[in-house]
């Protein structure tokens, strides 16, 4: 049996760094095309997760509503879709996407009374 | 024939495993996490609270083009129709009856496309040509400023699917009023089913009414049933199919006119075919 030398273990060590690269490099790949490329398409989803102005548009949307049928509590169930966060910082957080993207003046305006009326409602409940 | 080194093939074998267990982790363990995702993909529910508010802007505003952009987002099929439909199951689980109004209200107003005026103040403030970096709303020079309302016609064909526009947001009906039975005329019509009898319910506005119970009794026998149910021939309308060896007697509510004795017609084509007529009753609010 001839003697094993250096030159063969560090060629072993090399191999097995190179397979556990190429275990590396799949998980990589997988990742990216799970993550990036082509990820789940999601359905049934809650509102939470919309979009800032689709978020921003809903609000603008009770806010009309509220301007005429000045219902703070059907305003506030209308906004609780949401999930977690308060009905009052779900509409400012509305109002600050409007202003900060040109929504217009009127449809601001709209939006900031039912800021206002839903910190109002937030505090008598 | 040459082989191929064993940890080439080894370092082929990982990659691929590699790969398999970052679309596992990717895919199924931890799916990349939605946060900027479109109205159409809400849930059935939510999506049903996406319409009802859209439909409570436009009875606020009257502005049917942003309606009808904000509709566009849940990519319905049909919006017209998934509109009736949600209305009549609002109806059937209870909820608000303004509400349920509101929205076929809006189905309504879609059906014919009309744009109609709201009765309250609306903001007036003239806005200046801000481009909003949001593609769904309409500009809002669109609103028009000021507008009358249409008449409106009233319905008298029971298999018209055009229904009653109802422009502006009105106080609710109420259920509980007595109906008067103001039109009751044999219907001989061969495209029809046989001893069809048909319901029309009005408000005292003349505008068709949904979920009102009709109650219709015969011997040995008692049935109720609901307007709306095939919004397609009118938010108003009901049928029953009558066998015709019996007599009905049809009332909605307490205190409502009563039509009995109704009874299918022997009717006659112009083949001199013989077949069994209908029935078609309206009632209205006074």
């Amino acid at each position: 049996m001839p003697p094993v030398t250096c030159p063969d273990i560090h060629m072993k060590s090399y191999r097995w760094i190179f397979i556990s690269l190429a275990l590396l490099a799949g998980i990589g790949l997988g990742l990216a095309y799970g993550w990036v490329m082509d990820p789940v398409d999601f359905f049934d989803l809650t509102p939470d997760t919309l979009r800032a102005d689709y978020k921003s548009d809903y609000v603008l949307m009770v806010a009309e509503a509220y301007h005429v049928e000045r219902d703070p509590d059907l305003a506030a169930r209308q906004l609780a879709i949401f999930g977690t966060q308060t009905p009052s910082t779900i509409a400012s957080s509305g109002l600050a996407y409007a202003r900060a993207n040109g929504f217009s003046d009127s449809d601001i305006a709209l939006m900031q009374e039912l800021v206002t009326a839903m910190q109002a409602w937030s505090r008598i409940q | 024939m040459r082989r191929i080194p064993w940890w080439r093939l080894g370092a082929m074998l990982a990659l691929l495993a590699g790969l398999g267990l970052g679309l596992v982790y990717s895919w199924i363990i931890s799916p990349a996490r939605v946060t900027d995702s479109e109205p159409l993909a809400l849930r059935t529910d939510f999506k049903d609270h996406y319409r009802s508010a859209i439909a409570a802007a436009y009875a606020a505003t009257g502005n049917l083009p942003r309606a009808e952009a904000r509709l566009s987002l849940l990519a319905d099929a049909d919006p017209i129709e998934a509109l009736n439909a949600q209305a009549q199951r609002m109806l059937a689980s209870g909820q608000s009856f303004e509400q349920a109004d509101q929205v076929a209200a809006l189905a309504s107003a879609l059906g014919e496309g009309i744009t109609v005026e709201f009765t309250s103040t609306p903001v007036t403030e003239t806005t200046n040509s801000i481009v909003s970096t949001s593609t769904l709303l309409p500009d809002p020079s669109e609103i028009p400023p000021e507008i009358t309302e249409t008449a409106q016609p009233v319905e008298t064909q029971a298999t018209i699917s055009a229904s009653t526009p109802r422009p502006t947001q009105t106080a609710v009906p109420t259920l509980g009023a007595p109906f008067a039975l103001t039109g009751q005329e044999t219907v001989c019509d061969r495209n029809l089913p046989d001893g069809l009898l048909q319901v029309i319910v009005f408000d005292s506005r003349r505008r068709q009414l949904a979920g009102a119970k009709i109650i219709i009794t015969w011997d040995g026998g008692e049935e109720e049933f609901f307007t709306g149910l095939k919004p397609e021939l009118g938010n108003g309308y009901a049928d029953f199919i009558m066998d015709p060896n019996t007599a009905y007697t049809v009332q909605l509510g307490a205190g409502s006119d009563i039509a009995s004795g109704l009874t299918t017609s022997t009717c006659q084509t112009s083949d001199g075919e013989t077949f069994f007529g209908g029935t078609k009753l309206t009632f209205q609010q006074p």
